[in-house]
């Protein structure tokens, strides 16, 4: 009876079957219950087998912030996993959050407020304790707004969003009077954000992975970095494995979205957009465009148009933008543009993506502004597999004071010359305070940001910020000694996002809204508060109370009581015990402007055609877009593509006679970075990039990740390398207008020629041993691992060199234009 | 793409038949047959399949009155699996051999092993069973469970659930089931009965079977989830 087969076992099998349907009678078995297919959301001691205590809460990494789970013992955090039941995410983690448990206990983390004892930047310090801290800070700002200059008080923050953001800037700033509030968008997303306040109305462009046929991608390195990330990468590499949807890549640098694609085309940097308008010239004059959309679509000044006459209007603008003259430009071949532009015309459906390698230029707004295109004329807006506008929970929350005072503001946040800064340019905030024309703040406080490391032309922002003579009080909320925060004269010790509460809304790339919080896993180490506490009692001891209850908990709990779907589900309680919610019966959304408005209490502005609750003159009026109800086409009014930031029509607007106004080409055009023009020849463009588990200027003290990626040689072709006389491995420098920097070179063919490119997040002056080698203040040395650190090479920061420029619609920093030299040292 | 409707009922058809194998198993071991299991044995259809797999019963188990019958089945389980005096103790923890010796006594390493490992799937011991966590008919029960759990996702078109129940099943057939052989060849080898020697010879088969077709059956799984 050796080798029975496989027969003999189906045999078995049947009548073992029939055996145990029998039931009745035969000796029961000893297990109930049944096996479930849940994955992860429980941990174990695999020493003890002791059950870990498991707490549903957010990461905060990087901007996406992904449902999580903490799983502790003891008090102490021991493990960092995705939520098994975020929809968002899938139960998917990335690298960098898990590291996170790092960020909580890592020995350089600051945990008490310090107070500088020598001259600023001098790196000498002292404990003070809460009450002293709070009563300075607190003493300051009241002066300011009893003598009625709250904007003296400027206010610059980072990754502060959701609940965060609300508390911080709406309730408390507002309440305060300041409007001199910097943010860091101009560094990432502002010319985006512009181009698509302009085209269909509000920033976010979601990506239906789940549904499309096409990947065509502009820039974006997605696999390794998004602002919202690991639910966007996730079901792109589902698609493309299970499915084996088609991907093309156009990168200056063969990053590792570029690797996971069907095909990566390499592009100068810079002319992502002549690609793209070629790319809609070309399904323009081969009529592959999508005609039932245009009835959306505004392509002419004439807001009642018929689509011939629309068709036929793009088709004459687009004419001029041939193949073969974006080859001339991109280096991409005139075949290769026409092949791809009818492949994705025909896809359908299909989603053009795009981010900060197309997108961080001189010409930015127009490339985004001539993608949009590309998806809207092939019909890929707003539908299933394309490109969507973002979908998000809306939560309520405790407003505050019902009367704030008009914020007051020094003009010192919006650049100079920019036509439409709706999210600021703060990296020129420092020029202009050096300049002084505009006014200096008297105290210049930041959180969740490293203004000496994020921005251009870092040297010059450190010498402004350590000029007593132009700020004379800065204050710094951070658990990081970082470039900045050694040059503050108060450090108060922030909590980590594993010690804090938030409600969070990031979009989710399903098209149904995702409520999600945020709760603490371990109680703050050492001193450490979240600021979001710190604001409530700075605004008691100024005798401004907030009224949004005693605590960051409070505020979150007074949200989810009034957050309607998050009460019915059960409010804080049930979000404590799942952290995440979402229906789950919910139809994604999509086609939402295909919806007819209703017009009650609504007038026609007849030059617009559009719909709205205000009187007057719609274009002109400040912040009409608020009152916007719907578009008129047609004989019906539709819900079209609403605006924010801007008054725009409801059409999608590939016409913008805001631009016009501005003295820009309402239709998107073709803008050469001058810069470039104007190229030398040995002279190369600097490029940046992220790596897939290095958060921006926010994670070298996390050991697990530095032992990695501690180090960023320059990227050089070879026949680039060969014809400066570089060599793999050899010493450069790379110098441009404004500073220069040593690193080795990696000659490699993952990168245009006539490029060098450099990765973020290392060259850090301070941020502890891990990712400076350089001990933090007051540091402990308890941490095991120090003795095991082996490296210590730390990289070059790239925006060191990087001017302060701005693209002059938006005002993002340009950060993918500068020229440089690099020579052999 | 969904699953073709062929292959799909044969993919549910095998786990729900090697769910079956390993019901039967577990019964067997769980404690002394009872006069219904004995009945269902003896159904000339269930002794074909036993007698097409070689299982000779030989003539007592066929001549020998029912109740004498389940006494002498009874003693020899006893004998067999109870003691007292020496017998072949059917829990994982007293044949697994461990490298690092902590085997070979009850309620070892590898018991607590296994309790974590059927709780931590969402099972549960009942709280009427007074065994061992890690006796034989547990553990076979566990697969019985498992198989059974991923016919249902199969029937469910969830893929990702099968390729799940799979993939658990592998991990603990590679990581507990491997002492069965060694405490079959026991059995065999000391059995009076020929019911008790044929079955471990059966059970023996099987698991062979299982450890070389489960990774067949996992990579037929990985494609279809990865197809669609």
């Amino acid at each position: 009876m050796s080798n029975l087969s496989r027969r003999n076992f189906i045999q078995l099998g049947v009548a073992g079957g029939a055996l145990l349907a029998a039931g009745e009678g035969i000796i029961s078995p000893s297990l109930a219950g049944a096996v479930k297919l849940k994955r992860g959301g429980k941990d174990y001691n695999f020493i003890t087998f002791a059950k870990r205590e498991s707490i549903p809460t957010a990461c905060l990494s990087c901007v996406t912030r992904c449902a999580a789970m903490g799983y502790v013992e003891g008090g102490k955090l021991v493990k960092l996993e995705s939520n098994p039941k975020s929809n968002r995410t899938k139960g998917k983690m990335c690298a960098k959050g898990h590291s996170g448990i790092n960020d909580e206990y890592f020995p350089d983390r600051i945990l008490y407020p310090l107070k500088r004892a020598g001259k600023r930047g001098e790196g000498k310090w002292k404990r003070i304790s809460w009450d002293k801290a709070i009563t300075e800070i607190s003493g300051k700002l009241k002066k300011l707004r009893d003598e009625g200059t709250p904007e003296k008080f400027m206010f610059h923050y980072g990754t502060m969003r959701a609940s965060s953001e609300k508390l911080i800037k709406d309730v408390f700033l507002a309440t305060y009077g300041s409007g001199t509030i910097g943010n860091h968008t101009s560094t990432s997303t502002s010319a985006k954000k512009v181009a698509q306040e302009l085209t269909w109305g509000k920033f976010f462009d979601n990506w239906d992975f789940d549904n499309t046929k096409y990947v065509l991608n502009f820039g974006s390195n997605v696999q390794e970095a998004h602002i919202n990330h690991v639910p966007c990468s996730n079901r792109l590499i589902k698609s493309r494995v299970e499915k084996g949807v088609k991907s093309v890549t156009f990168d200056v640098r063969f990053s590792n979205t570029a690797a996971k694609s069907s095909e990566w085309v390499p592009i100068k940097p810079g002319t992502d957009g002549a690609v793209a308008l070629a790319m809609c010239n070309v399904i323009m004059q081969n009529d592959l465009h999508d005609k039932e959309f245009f009835k959306f679509i505004r392509t002419t000044e004439n807001v009642n148009d018929s689509t011939d006459n629309k068709v036929a209007a793009l088709k004459s603008h687009l004419s001029q933008y041939t193949p073969a003259w974006a080859e001339k430009i991109s280096g991409v071949s005139a075949s290769k543009i026409e092949s791809i532009a009818k492949e994705f015309a025909r896809a359908k459906p299909g989603v053009v993506i795009s981010f900060r390698v197309a997108i961080a230029h001189y010409n930015g707004v127009e490339t985004e502004r001539a993608i949009q295109m590309l998806a809207a004329i092939t019909g890929n807006i707003d539908n299933p597999g394309g490109r969507c506008r973002g979908v998000k929970p809306e939560w309520k929350y405790p407003e505050g004071p019902k009367d704030k005072p008009a914020a007051k503001r020094l003009e010192i946040v919006d650049g100079t010359g920019v036509a439409l800064p709706t999210h600021h340019v703060s990296h020129e905030a420092f020029k202009m305070i050096k300049d002084g024309s505009k006014g200096r703040p008297d105290v210049y406080m930041w959180y969740c940001y490293n203004p000496v490391y994020v921005n251009g032309e870092t040297k010059e922002i450190a010498a402004i910020l350590k000029d007593e003579t132009m700020l004379p009080f800065t204050v710094a909320c951070t658990n990081v000694y970082d470039e900045s925060s050694k040059l503050a004269d108060i450090i108060l010790p922030d909590a980590t996002y594993m010690e804090r509460w938030d409600w969070e809304d990031n979009y989710s790339p399903s098209q149904i809204p995702e409520y999600y919080i945020r709760q603490p896993l371990v109680k703050p180490l050492g001193e450490a508060r979240d600021f979001g506490d710190v604001v409530i009692e700075l605004a008691d001891k100024m005798g401004m109370p907030l009224g949004v209850g005693a605590s960051k908990e409070e505020f979150v709990s007074k949200s989810c009581d009034m957050t309607p779907a998050v009460k019915a589900a059960g409010g804080l309680a049930h979000m404590k015990e799942k952290g995440v919610l979402y229906d789950k019966k919910a139809t994604p959304n999509f086609n939402g402007y295909k919806k007819e408005a209703r017009t009650d209490g609504a007038t026609l502005d007849e030059a617009t055609g559009v719909y709205w609750k205000g009187s007057g003159d719609y274009t002109k009026t400040k912040g009409a877009y608020k009152q916007y109800v719907g578009q008129k086409i047609g004989d019906k009014v539709y819900e079209g593509f609403k605006p924010d930031k801007l008054n725009k029509t409801g059409y999608f607007e590939l016409y913008s006679a805001l631009m016009k106004d501005k003295g820009f080409s309402p239709l998107p055009t073709w803008l050469p970075i001058p810069e470039h023009e104007k190229m030398k020849s040995g002279e190369l463009v600097l490029t940046t990039y992220k790596v897939a588990i290095h958060i921006l200027s926010r994670s070298s003290h996390r050991k697990w990740i530095s032992e990695v990626f501690h180090d960023n040689p320059g990227w050089i072709n070879p026949q680039t390398a060969s014809a400066l006389g570089i060599s793999n491995g050899d010493k450069i420098k790379v110098k441009s207008t404004v500073g220069e920097i040593v690193t080795s070179a990696n000659v490699t063919e993952k990168i245009v020629p006539g490029v060098i490119a450099l990765s973020f997040h290392v060259g850090r002056e301070e941020s502890g041993r891990y990712g400076s080698g350089r001990k933090s203040p007051e540091a402990g040395d308890n941490d095991p691992d120090l003795k095991h650190k082996f490296w210590d090479t730390y990289g070059v920061n790239s925006n060191s060199i990087i001017p302060n420029s701005s693209d002059p619609i938006s005002g993002q920093l340009r950060c993918m234009d500068t020229v440089v030299t690099v020579t052999k040292v | 793409m969904r699953l073709q409707f062929k292959c799909k009922k044969k993919m549910i058809e095998t786990a729900a038949q090697r769910s079956n194998i390993y019901g039967l198993l577990a019964l067997i071991y769980r404690a002394e047959i009872n006069k219904t299991l004995l009945q269902h044995i003896k159904e000339p259809g269930f002794l074909s399949v036993l007698s097409g797999m070689g299982a000779e019963l030989k003539d007592d188990f066929f001549k020998r009155p029912e109740d004498e019958l389940i006494e002498d089945l009874a003693v020899e389980y006893t004998r067999l699996f109870l003691g007292p005096g020496r017998h072949i103790s059917p829990h994982e923890s007293i044949h697994h051999e461990r490298g690092d010796g902590n085997w070979g006594e009850l309620w070892g390493a590898d018991t607590i092993a296994v309790k974590k490992f059927i709780e931590t799937s969402g099972l549960e011991y009942k709280s009427g069973y007074t065994g061992m966590p890690d006796h034989i008919s547990v553990e076979l029960e566990f697969m019985q469970e498992a198989a059974k759990r991923e016919a249902q996702a199969r029937e469910a078109d969830d893929n990702d659930g099968a390729l799940y129940c799979l993939r658990m099943e592998k991990k603990f057939i590679s990581e507990h089931l491997k002492w069965i052989p060694v405490f079959c060849d026991k059995v065999i080898s000391e059995a009076e009965m020929a019911f008790y020697r044929e079955m471990a010879k059966i059970t023996k088969n099987f698991m062979e079977f299982e450890k070389g077709e489960i990774d067949n059956y996992i990579s037929e799984a990985e494609k279809i989830s990865s197809s669609n």
